[in-house]
């Protein structure tokens, strides 16, 4: 479960997040949509304690992030925007790196690190550097290492940008597979297909603040539209920066 | 510890993948020895001249009995005809036309040296040409006094009797300076581009963040990302130690009257003081780096800031105050490092002190960058 309180943080002159609060819960997908620039990604980078919050604070499985760092990211995977590849490691190094700094022995790792392989069918290229990987491959890549330490909460920044159907097809299946063994899953996105196709519980940000809350139907009945494209626009008061 | 290995293999196999940091080191290690015993060969050719000295003299005629004596001292008269390759200073001995007169009235006889002695390559060649005038001028003096029924002696106020205590090793102190100095440098040279690449460029590849997004705590990653540079520094500099020994045999130290022997001793405790020194190059280098805002900015920074380890080790070659800097990283260990090869005892508290305080440097930009590694303006290059 992951829960934020009150959280505000000013980036500059700007007033990135203000007075925000919400929960994803356990066994859900929660989507945080907002047009660019809604303070979604400060959001996301406050919940890891790489930001440190002006006011308020942000609580994973119930540990504050700020208090005891540590503790609150080895509950955490995180799917980054941008993906943050090393060029020169394969795949498999990758993983099994990033699992071992989550806490794992390398023995165990490496293991997980199969397992994932698996999961996501990366075998063919898992060998291969990660020089030269098409978009798809590497969002695989860093999806696997997002889940590789199998954490309870699994974050994803702007997960589909760029991705063709078929990898946006198997993102969708893994998302749902990961609610369905009991995974909290937060992820930020302006994509509204995204949203209505996946999400149990929807919060809608504008200007670092929620502007409301709910599953895609309830927001669709609040503003009394049909779509929820055209409940967004209603709910934030104006369409830009946002894609259908 | 587990995620401290992990990070430290990881940048290993991360750099030995990367072929310009890989290069940048492997490219001073095995070029600088070569080059420095090429010039080191250049510069013996230079200090020790010829055999033979091929001038023009004007008017030889006129003297004959000095140009043998001259010509048996290996100072002649070029003959162009005979061998026109031969190498034949621009230095003119000009034997006036009165000579033989003023020379049998006791009156002082005129030679004019017409030469550039600006010219550097000139100015030994001119020397020796003066100095054998000289003896000549003495000798005939000493006859004339003879000749006179007096002591040549009494014309000899002083006896200067020099005794040279310098020992062979010890005479090639400014060279071994020098070949020191580039060994020391090497630990810095190796460690530049990993030190950016694991830094500034771990940054720009936005994976800087994503480290931190997980469970390490900012103490452990500076430390995996040090002690990573710091080997591939010892890297650096076994490889540069490894390929001096070989390099320099081939040098002919002995036509200096001295010999540089990179011994197994030598190499030994070259690689301990070096330990520090590497510490203190990765460190250094490193924080500089995640100062900067990315890759470029990083290199334009380190090369200003490498200009004080080689301003610290070129003075201690020098011999430019050499009691301040015998106390100070890098210059300590540098004298320490020449002490011990010209076969003089070590100064073990200078050098105790010189390391200690390499150390504490380097533990201080450490606890520096652990700060900086907190604020969210390095991590994200705000």
């Amino acid at each position: 479960m992951i829960s934020v309180t009150n959280l505000s943080k000013k980036i500059g002159d700007v007033q990135a997040l203000n007075k925000l609060s919400f929960s994803a819960q356990d066994g859900h997908i929660t989507g945080l949509l907002g047009p660019n620039g809604a303070g979604k990604t400060t959001c996301l980078r406050t919940l890891f304690g790489l930001l440190t919050p002006d006011e308020g604070y942000a609580e994973v499985d119930g540990i504050n992030v700020a208090e005891k760092p540590i503790q609150a990211k080895q509950q955490l995977g995180l799917f980054p925007d941008p993906f943050g590849l090393y060029e020169r490691l394969t795949p498999r190094e990758y993983i099994t790196y990033f699992a071992e700094l989550s806490g794992m022995s390398r023995k165990e790792a490496k293991a997980a690190t199969e397992n994932v392989i698996e999961q996501l069918n990366l075998g063919d290229i898992s060998n291969r550097r990660c020089k030269g990987f098409s978009q798809g491959q590497r969002m695989k890549t860093a999806l696997a290492q997002a889940i590789v330490h199998q954490p309870t909460n699994i974050i994803l920044d702007e997960p589909t940008r760029g991705l063709d159907v078929m990898s946006t097809r198997l993102l969708r299946d893994i998302l749902i597979d990961l609610k369905s063994r009991g995974h909290c899953v937060l992820f930020s996105s302006h994509v509204m297909q995204e949203v209505a196709a996946l999400c149990d519980h929807v919060i809608v940000m504008a200007n670092g603040s929620v502007v409301a809350t709910g599953s895609p139907d309830e927001l669709c009945q609040q503003t009394g539209e049909s779509s929820l494209e055209e409940a967004f626009i209603k709910l934030i008061g104006t369409d830009e920066g946002i894609a259908a | 510890m587990n995620k401290l290995i992990a990070m430290v293999r990881k940048e290993l196999i991360d750099a030995a993948r990367d072929k310009r940091s890989v290069m940048a080191g492997l490219y001073y290690a095995i070029g600088t020895p070569l080059i420095m015993c090429g010039m080191f060969m250049v510069l013996i050719n230079q200090l020790t001249s010829p055999e033979d000295l091929n001038i023009t003299i004007n008017k030889a005629e006129n003297a004959p009995d000095l140009v043998r004596y001259l010509s048996r001292k290996g100072i002649n008269q070029a003959d162009l005809a005979a061998s026109p390759d031969a190498d034949v200073k621009a230095i003119t001995l000009t034997i006036t036309e009165d000579y033989a007169a003023n020379m049998a009235k006791a009156k002082p006889a005129e030679v004019i040296i017409l030469a550039d002695n600006s010219d550097e390559k000139l100015q030994n060649s001119i020397r020796r040409l003066q100095q054998e005038l000289q003896t000549y001028s003495s000798e005939m003096g000493s006859l004339r006094l003879i000749a006179r029924g007096i002591n040549p002696q009494v014309m000899q106020s002083l006896k200067v009797d020099m005794q040279d205590q310098s020992t062979p090793d010890s005479k090639g102190g400014m060279i071994l300076g020098i070949a020191i100095f580039t060994m020391i440098y090497s630990v810095f040279i190796s460690a530049m581009n990993l030190a950016i690449d694991t830094s500034a460029g771990e940054r720009e590849r936005n994976s800087l963040a994503l480290m931190l997004s997980h469970p390490i705590s900012t103490r452990q990653l500076v430390l995996g990302k040090v002690i990573a540079v710091t080997l591939f520094a010892l890297l650096g500099l076994v490889l540069i130690l490894l390929i001096s020994k070989i390099a320099y045999t081939f040098v002919p130290w002995q036509e200096l009257g001295f010999s540089i022997n990179i011994s197994t001793d030598f190499m030994q405790l070259m690689f301990v003081i070096g330990i520090p020194v590497a510490l203190l190059a990765s460190t250094l280098q490193l924080f500089v780096s995640f100062m900067a805002k990315s890759f470029k900015e990083a290199q334009s920074y380190l090369t200003m800031v490498l200009f004080v380890p080689i301003a610290l080790s070129m003075a201690a070659s020098y011999n430019i105050a050499p009691d301040v800097l015998q106390w100070i990283p890098v210059s300590g260990q540098q004298q320490a490092l020449m002490d011990f090869i010209k076969g003089k005892d070590i100064p073990m508290l200078q050098l105790a002190v010189s390391s200690t305080m390499t150390v504490v440097i380097s533990i201080g930009l450490m606890l520096g960058m652990e700060k900086m590694l907190k604020s969210e303006k390095v991590v994200f290059g705000l």
